[in-house]
């Protein structure tokens, strides 16, 4: 059985690299192009979201390739991810023989750990526990470099070099085996990625990225914004990651400990007093959390159509106007081009440098 | 249409608004600047908020109920009047949908919301200037194992957030269980918000259910049996509204066509079969027209099935997929799928309509 597995962000090699370590055959699927977007538009409904879209050209793309097998991830709530697997289940049998596995997101772990003991018969169950944990903290180490890259690059003379440098890093990351080799490359990454900067914090303007998950953390889909707003000089403070979204559903939500949406909800009132599903409730949080602390701006990126997301449009655009605090909303589909959103951003960017100088720039 | 019927026929006994042509007064308060003015911006707040009150208190020496004759009311609003009623509270319900309603709910709603919301807006919109209080209730589960959409969840505070209101002007008792107890704290709490004490407001909603529960259900419409029976399927909040799918039903009536609704059948059944097809539909809407297009499909009698949807329906644009691969294909039967939005035009729906019954008639030729 060969299994894929859709792209998102930096998950792709962690995730392989801990199927391989339990001797499950991996087929990744190929990175996101134009055609993954055009071919999984193909293949679904028209006014479906799109990291649906995206998902299923990633499928399409990985079964050409001699994959039979698909593990993907599903979470009833009020938005439409939790209706992907099935749809995508009865779109991929059409065509091919397909095992199609998801993985429950309110019960990660367990439906994570029943999965890979059945997939890897003869894996031990503290090995498998070992591979769950190891590629959290990578996930995590992951999210501790993007932070930097933001904080670092948006404040240097070269942003240029810091982006790069990150990624390379991210990748040795995600080659690591064990949790000393991960805390090693981590510092050592953030070590030469904040040598590059000056010791006195320089003031550079601030921008909250707020929205859906999924487009958040696909450079692909948002047309690496936050690279593109890094180079202009800005800082970018993501309120959505990986690592810290795993960590929190695996361990701490298993024991009872957090739930982030009690945080989110007490901070977006009074505009938004109720959860509706997806990430529309933590999108106002997280806006009006960076509005108390004194941002710059807030940029709000979801998929067109975006159920939640569109809720929390009503709340951000008052939020937004009681803050005096410039928001950028984009709608991203699989017709969005690169140009329209670098104007987009680079007009915004104009904006808010407008208010705040940044002296290096 | 059969609710719609049945509210015109009591006139008397509400006061019906007929959508204002003029602008309400309140829309500077909630008319979005173009720059970002905090303090002038408060201020309109502020001003909006004191005169909406005293504007209540002077006008209305009663507490006036609004409920906008929208999205879940063609389900339960018969039962929002009657705990109503049980309170001994006026109420007021928004006139039929006209195109007004849609032309000041699409420059009110966000762009990318779906038709039915800004049709809610526009509703809500005609009832402020004449309500001291408007009903908007967050219905989110009643039903074990099912839930609703995402702006449904939202109701309340995108009406909040759209006109700036302040939250003692919203009823909004919030629905969100799985029994009865949670039914009854959300009646208390609207009793509450509507100055009645919480056991009044349980007593009030057990009236009313006996009173709802009392009367026939889809208001007894006989279907006639003419032999040919077209399903148009759909949600009740689109084929309810006359002013949406009116023209689709009186095409068809006027070839003298039955039309089933899912509103027909009995709702155990629906979600049975919804269950049947696909264990996986967690959303209660889709899964009764779901589970209406697995029974219509099936049926001999039934010679079509029309599938109504809203563009911007995010349930809608996977559901009417997964149907028209999973059911309508397989059926073998004439389906035709219509989405609905703000710019659809009357005549684009009726040669659809028409050719779609021209097709019917043909395959019915012996």
């Amino acid at each position: 059985m060969k299994i894929t597995y859709p792209h998102m962000g930096h998950l792709s090699a962690p995730i392989s690299n801990m199927l391989r370590q339990l001797d499950i055959e991996v087929c990744p699927p190929p990175p996101i192009t134009k055609k993954t977007v055009e071919l999984g538009s193909l293949h679904s409904p028209e006014g479906v979201c799109l990291p649906y879209k995206i998902n299923m050209g990633n499928f399409l793309e990985s079964l050409d390739q001699g994959a039979d097998a698909v593990i993907t991830l599903c979470g009833a709530g009020k938005c439409r991810f939790g209706f992907y697997g099935a749809l995508q289940k009865s779109a991929l049998q059409r065509r091919k023989a397909v095992s199609f596995f998801t993985v429950d997101t309110e019960h990660l772990l367990g439906d994570l750990y029943r999965l890979l003991t059945k997939l890897s018969p003869r894996a031990g169950r503290l090995a498998i526990l070992r591979a769950i944990a190891l590629t959290v903290q990578k996930l995590r180490a992951l999210d501790e470099i993007s932070a930097a890259k933001n904080r670092f690059g948006a404040r240097c003379i070269a942003p240029d070099k810091i982006i790069a440098f990150c990624e390379y890093g991210c990748g040795e990351i995600a080659e690591c085996d064990t949790f000393g080799e991960i805390s090693h490359i981590r510092d050592l990454i953030l070590d030469i990625v904040s040598s590059q900067c000056d010791p006195e914090p320089t003031p550079v303007p601030r921008v909250a990225l707020v929205g859906e998950f999924y487009v958040l953390l696909e450079p692909y889909v948002n047309h690496w914004i936050e690279n593109h707003l890094i180079t202009q000089g800005i800082h970018v403070q993501k309120f959505v990651n990986y690592g810290n979204w795993a960590y929190s559903k695996v361990f701490l939500q298993l024991l009872g400990l957090y739930n982030e949406e009690t945080d989110y909800l007490a901070a977006a009132r009074p505009y938004m007093t109720h959860h509706v599903g997806g990430d529309g409730l933590k999108s106002v949080g997280a806006a009006a959390i960076s509005a108390a602390a004194g941002y710059d701006g807030i940029i709000h990126v979801y998929p067109f159509g975006c159920m939640p997301e569109i809720v929390a449009q009503y709340a951000l655009k008052n939020l937004s106007a009681d803050h005096s605090l410039p928001l950028l909303t984009l709608g991203v589909d699989e017709h969005s081009s690169a140009v329209g959103i670098t104007t987009r951003l680079e007009a915004f960017a104009d904006c808010i440098k407008r208010q705040k100088p940044n002296p290096r720039h | 249409m059969l609710v719609g019927c049945l509210a015109d026929n009591r006139l008397s006994e509400y006061r019906e608004i007929r959508p204002c042509p003029a602008t309400p007064p309140l829309t500077s308060s909630y008319k979005s600047p173009c720059g970002f003015n905090t303090k002038q911006m408060e201020d309109n707040r502020l001003v909006g908020k004191i005169s909406d009150i005293t504007q209540a208190k002077e006008n209305y020496m009663s507490i006036n109920i609004g409920i906008p004759r929208a999205m879940l009311y063609h389900d339960f609003g018969r039962l929002w009047r009657h705990f109503f009623d049980a309170l001994g509270e006026a109420s007021t319900l928004s006139g039929e949908t006209t195109k007004q309603h849609l032309d000041r709910g699409t420059s009110l709603a966000v762009d990318e919301s779906c038709l039915p919301l800004k049709i809610y807006l526009g509703h809500v919109e005609t009832l402020l200037p004449g309500c001291s209080h408007i009903l908007v209730p967050r219905i989110t589960r009643y039903h074990p194992g099912f839930y609703h959409c995402a702006k449904l969840a939202g109701l309340p505070d995108i009406v909040r957030n759209t006109f700036r209101l302040s939250a003692d002007r919203i009823i909004a008792p919030n629905i969100e269980t799985n029994g009865k107890p949670g039914i009854y704290k959300a009646a208390a709490s609207a009793a509450a918000a509507a100055g009645h004490s919480r056991p009044a407001g349980c007593l009030a909603l057990r009236r009313a259910l006996a009173t709802w529960r009392g009367q026939p259900a889809a208001d007894a419409a006989v279907p006639m049996e003419t032999g040919k029976k077209v399903a148009v399927i759909g949600h009740s909040y689109l084929l309810k509204d006359s002013f949406l799918c009116g023209d689709i039903l009186a095409i068809l009536k006027a070839r003298a066509v039955t039309v089933l609704t899912p509103a027909d059948l009995d709702n155990k059944l629906a979600y049975n079969e919804a269950r049947r097809l696909s264990p996986d539909i967690y959303w209660q809407l889709p899964a009764k027209t779901a589970g209406a297009a697995c029974h219509f499909a099936g049926r001999p009698d039934i010679a079509g099935l029309i599938l109504v949807s809203s563009f911007g329906c995010g349930l809608d644009s996977m559901m009417n997929e997964y149907l028209e691969h999973r059911v309508l294909r397989p059926s073998n039967k004439p389906y035709l799928i219509i989405s609905l939005d703000e710019h659809t035009g009357r005549a684009g729906v009726a040669t659809r309509v028409e050719a779609f019954w021209d097709l019917v008639e043909w395959r019915q030729k012996p």
